[in-house]
Formats: structure tokens, sequence, C-alpha cells
């Protein structure tokens, strides 16, 4: 919160502890419906905003020591390592000035990093001390591309065989595949008029949830939906969230969650909130947006009700089911957390 | 309430252990104060602001009713709304189901409020009911990207959405727009309504010019009714729909209309796109 208005406020709350004591003590409301409700800490981060400042939080994941890892376009810090208490544990990276998506992968018991970043156009894998261990350039094998430019990625998924898929979310939307040692595979998505196709490809992830049929979940935020598509990039079928600009999709149990970016009835406005799917991609809860309702199995548009967010752009959920708010373009602010409640 | 204050009160004596070593019931009062000050403190942080409710209709412009519903799903808030184009406030109507409206030029104001929360900004729509019979029209090919809902887009009471996406929209960005009109039969004329979108974020600005003729059968030619200019100096950041009316000075009787639209040639100095030309949207007219 901006100083100015929080000595806005004070003298309001001054004026209302005098005559009204009990509002002093009153609860913060808890976000979400069902039993899917958090409370909000938006002072989370103890890091120290003089040493090291953030730009966009683009996004978030976790290690399996527990660290919560953040990245972020500030070329002073690219990747901020904390604790799940907020405490900075370490930083590093200033090579990365278009710094958008990350995700950590177990590679034979070994943790890796991948890196998308859009100034660049180039994925970078690193080690979680962030030694550069390959990096892959635009995908010209594909006949699609005629110079890195065209080329934006935004998110990198991993399949349980380590082929590594690339959205190119902001470029021409196509899902590249490579195997583990960067070697290309195929692509698939992109443009155009058919269900298959993908409007911002922003986020790529990995399901695992029904062990029968293993899938890869794409983001189409333009579109408001997800789309899904087996690992050879044969297109499956699209979950739309009306009015919803979904960023990636985390899963995390047997729930989907999702920052989204913006409510389609109020663009460009701070309009954010998140959403958590179960496993059937229904939507059970959406935290500062609307009362997820579905008639005839049509979900009705969604929106934001209550300003806690601006722009979250990431979720990352942690062991004891903690949820981390990375958000863009929102006044430089550290990561929310925000804890289940009942 | 009790919860927190149990919660509030533990962490107070923490703190106060951790600086004191140890803590006793002399440091009551001190916790206590601590404690107003710390709930002071979550009061200062705490209010946030409610998002701005939904207005959902087909259309602003209706033949012989319209209905106007407003979302907002969230527990513990209420709509609240004026239809007399007065500011809503905490005594205005509650929403509780759709409302008809079928009186020409009626604005809905509507925010949101509830406990623990700032109020909501207003969202607000005007509804207008369908004028003077209009036989046919024909306007300039609009841009390939926005063709609107065809050629009758202009006169079928389709339109008034802030989406510059909805299909109801004809945008142009090169070259005069010029709209031909043919009524039924001769009738007398007092205005002209234009529907216009102003979306400056979106390159998309009102009409720096707009020229109303009429046909005059004794002149056999088209003669002005009425001019309006407008000039982009003011920054308005939110997207609006905006129906520009033009009147005449005296009614005329007429048959044919003929209008004149030039788009901005060159965007303001303050303006992203500075020194290009700025975008044109109409999707409805109305002759009264």
């Amino acid at each position: 919160m901006q100083r100015r208005t929080f000595i806005k406020n004070s003298s309001i709350a001054a004026a209302g502890l005098i005559y009204q004591p009990s509002l002093a003590f009153k609860e913060d409301p808890l976000l979400g419906q069902g039993n899917k409700r958090y409370r909000l800490n938006t002072h989370w981060s103890k890091a120290d905003v003089a040493k090291n400042p953030v730009n966009d939080c683009h996004e978030i994941v976790q290690d399996s020591k527990g660290r919560i890892i953040l990245l972020t376009n500030e070329t002073k810090n690219n990747v901020l390592m904390y604790d799940k208490a907020g405490k900075l544990l370490t930083a590093w990276g200033s090579e990365y000035p278009g710094a958008h998506g990350l995700t950590l992968f177990n590679e034979n018991g070994t943790e890796v990093l991948f890196i998308c970043d859009n100034n660049r156009h180039q994925v970078i894998k690193t080690t979680l001390d962030g030694r550069v261990l390959l990096t892959l350039d635009y995908p010209k094998e594909t006949g699609e591309y005629t110079k890195a430019e065209e080329y934006v990625p935004t998110e990198i998924a991993i399949a349980p065989n380590g082929d590594i898929y690339v959205a190119d979310g902001y470029g021409k939307d196509f899902i590249i595949r490579y195997d583990s040692k960067g070697n290309y595979i195929s692509y698939f998505g992109g443009r155009g008029n058919e269900a298959k196709h993908l409007l911002n490809a922003h986020g790529v992830c990995v399901d695992q949830r029904n062990p029968a049929k293993p899938c890869l979940v794409v983001t189409s935020r333009q579109q408001n939906a997800f789309k899904r598509y087996t690992f050879e990039g044969v297109y499956i079928d699209t979950i739309p969230l009306p009015g919803a600009w979904v960023c990636r999709p985390v899963i995390k149990g047997a729930y989907l969650y999702a920052a989204v970016l913006q409510s389609n009835s109020n663009l460009w406005k701070q309009s954010g909130f998140v959403t958590i799917l179960d496993k059937n991609f229904k939507v059970v809860s959406n935290l500062g947006g609307s009362e997820p309702k579905y008639a005839d199995g049509k979900l009705d548009e969604m929106y934001q009700t209550i300003k806690y967010f601006d722009y979250p752009h990431d979720v990352c959920v942690d062991d004891e089911e903690n949820l981390y708010i990375a958000q863009w373009n929102s006044g430089k602010v550290y990561p929310y957390k925000l804890s289940p409640v009942g | 309430m009790s919860k927190l204050f149990i919660f509030n009160t533990e962490t107070l004596s923490a703190v106060f252990t951790n600086h004191k070593g140890k803590s006793s019931l002399i440091y009551a009062p001190i916790i206590f104060i601590l404690m107003l000050l710390a709930g002071f403190y979550c009061e200062a942080q705490s209010p946030v602001q409610l998002a701005p409710p939904l207005l959902k209709y087909h259309s602003v412009f209706f033949k012989k009713a319209a209905d106007v519903e407003i979302k907002f799903a969230q527990q513990g808030t209420q709509i609240q709304y004026t239809l007399n184009n007065q500011l809503p406030t905490e005594q205005s109507e509650i929403y509780t189901k759709s409302i008809h409206i079928n009186k020409s030029f009626t604005t809905v104001k509507a925010f949101v409020s509830g406990d623990g929360f700032l109020p909501s900004e207003m969202v607000t729509a005007t509804f207008i009911k369908d004028g003077i019979k209009i036989k046919s029209v024909q306007q300039s090919p609009a841009n390939k990207r926005f063709q609107g809902s065809g050629a009758t887009a202009l006169i079928d009471n389709e339109g008034g959405l802030t989406d510059m996406n909805a299909s109801t929209w004809l945008g142009y960005q090169e070259g005069d727009v010029e709209i031909n009109m043919l009524l039924a039969k001769k009738q007398a004329l007092s205005s002209v309504l234009i529907n216009c979108l102003q979306n400056q974020g979106s390159w998309i600005f009102l009409p720096a010019q707009i020229s109303v003729f009429y046909f005059d059968e004794s002149k056999q030619s088209f003669e002005l009714l009425g001019e309006q200019l407008n000039a982009p100096n003011e920054k308005i950041s939110t997207v609006s729909c905006q129906p520009i009316i033009i009147a005449a000075a005296k009614k005329k009787k007429t048959k044919k209309i003929k209008i004149i639209l030039k788009g901005i040639k060159n965007l303001p100095e303050w303006h992203a796109g500075k020194g290009q030309p700025g975008w044109l949207f109409i999707d409805e007219i109305k002759l009264y």
C-alpha cells in the first residue's frame, strides 16, 4: 500500500476507533467460496526493497526444500528465494531482462529450473543456484519462424519422460516440443479459427491427476479458456472460463489453480482474481472474484468482485496448501500469501 | 471477533516478551494500548474497494422495451441503482430483479456496497428508443476488422456495448465516413443521434467533426441541418458509448439524410500514437 493511502485511511480509522472501537478488531474477510477459502497476507515478503527490488513478479515455484522461488524481470535480482515465512534467503540473476516463465523439474533427483525470457527470445535451463545448463533458441526447425523476434516464449512444461514443451504465448502461439536434451521434436497449436488453435498461449502444464489419461493443459488466455492436448499435441477439448484472462494452470493435489490477469468485463483496470478448479475442471472458488455458478453445465461469466489484486500473474501452492500470488504491473509489489481456512 | 482479539493479545505478548525477556501483569495496560494500535493499524490497512457490478443487456437500443440485468455474485454485498439520472447512494433502490425500461433516454446508474469494503465505482448505461423509421442506409465500407453486423448495422437497434470487439461496431481509420439514409416517407426531422465509442487507450476517439445534411426538395440539394466539432484535448481513461445528438435549429421536412463524419487525423501529443490517425467507431443512428 502506498504511504499516502495509508495516511489517508489512518485518519478514517482513528475516527472509527473513537466512536466504534469494535471496528478496530474486525476480522479480515475471507477470500473465495466453499471449502477453498483463504486469508490474505499482503506483507508476506520481508525482502528489503532497497536491496532486492522487484519489477513485474511473473512466476513462483517451490523446491523440495520448501523454498519459494520467485522470478521477476528486475535484473538486479531475477530470482529471489524465500522461506515460507517470507524471509529472503538468497537472490541471483541479472541476465534475464524478459524473465517471464519459471518451471521447476526434478531431473533424476536433481532439481533444475527452466526460465522463459521474452526479451531474449530464449528458454534457459539452470541449476537452482543459477548455473546455465542449456539454452534453447527460437525454433527455426518448425519452419514457422524467420527470426528470433517472432518467438516470445512465456512458459515451459516438462513431461514425465523429460520432454520439454515451450509455449510461445506472446509470439505465434505455438507449443514447441523438444526432448530432454533440447532436440526439436514437433510443434502444435498456433493461431486460427479451429478449436485446436490458441490465442495468447500464455501457459502450459502437465496434468497427471488421471493416471490413465495424462495430458497437457494449455492456456488460451484471450479466448478465456484452457485447452487440453495429448503429449503428441493432438487436441482433446476446451475448458471455457468465460470472462477470465487465465494465466498458466498450476496443478497441486486434486485441484488446478490459476491467476486471472483481469476480467473481460473490466479490461486493463486492475480487475484480476484467482480461480480454482476441481479435478473435473469445474470452478469451485474465485479468490476476489465472483462466486462460480453453472446453469445447465455452462459456467456463468466470471469477474473480479473485490479489488484484492491488480493483475495476478501466477499462483504457487506450497506443501502446506498456502498460495503465493505473483503480480504483473501492480506497483512492483512483492508476492502476497494466502493461507487456507477451515 | 473474539478469536482475533485473542490472537492479537498473544501476538503482542509474544513481541513484548521477546523484547524484554519476560512478560508480567504490570505490562497489561501497555499491551492493551499496543493492541489498540495494532487494531488501528489493521483497520487502516483493511478497507478494500469492491469492483464495479456488471450491466448486462442485449442492446441499449430498443423498439418497445429493454431489460437490464445487474450482476455481482459476491456474498454480503448489495447493488443499488437509479433511473432518474441522480447519482446512486446507499439510500437508492436495492437491485433485486432485472429492470424493465420502456422510456427513451433512461440511464441506469449502479454501484455495489458491502460491510467492511469501500463502495465500488459507478457503472452506467443509457437506453435509447427507436426513432423515425428509416427505410434504407448506405455507408462507406468499414475497416475489414470491424464490419459490424452488416449492411444494416447502423439501423438494426443492436449496439451500445463498450466492448470494441462486439460484433455491432463499424470501425474506420482512414478517410471521411459518408452515410446516406432514406426515410420511408417525408418527415419533420428535429435531431439526429449517432452512437460512438470512446476508448482512447485503444486509439478510438469521438469523430473530430460531424455534419448532418437534409435533402431540400425545393432546392434539390443537401442543406446543413447541424454540425459538431470535437477536439481531443482531454485525456479520458474510461471506455464509454457516447450518443452524440445533432439538433436542428428548426424542424426540417425531408426524406433523405446525409451524414459526414471525420475521424482524428493526428492523435494528440499526450497519446501513445501521437501524430497517427485515430479510429472512429459507430454502431447506430437514430432520427427524431
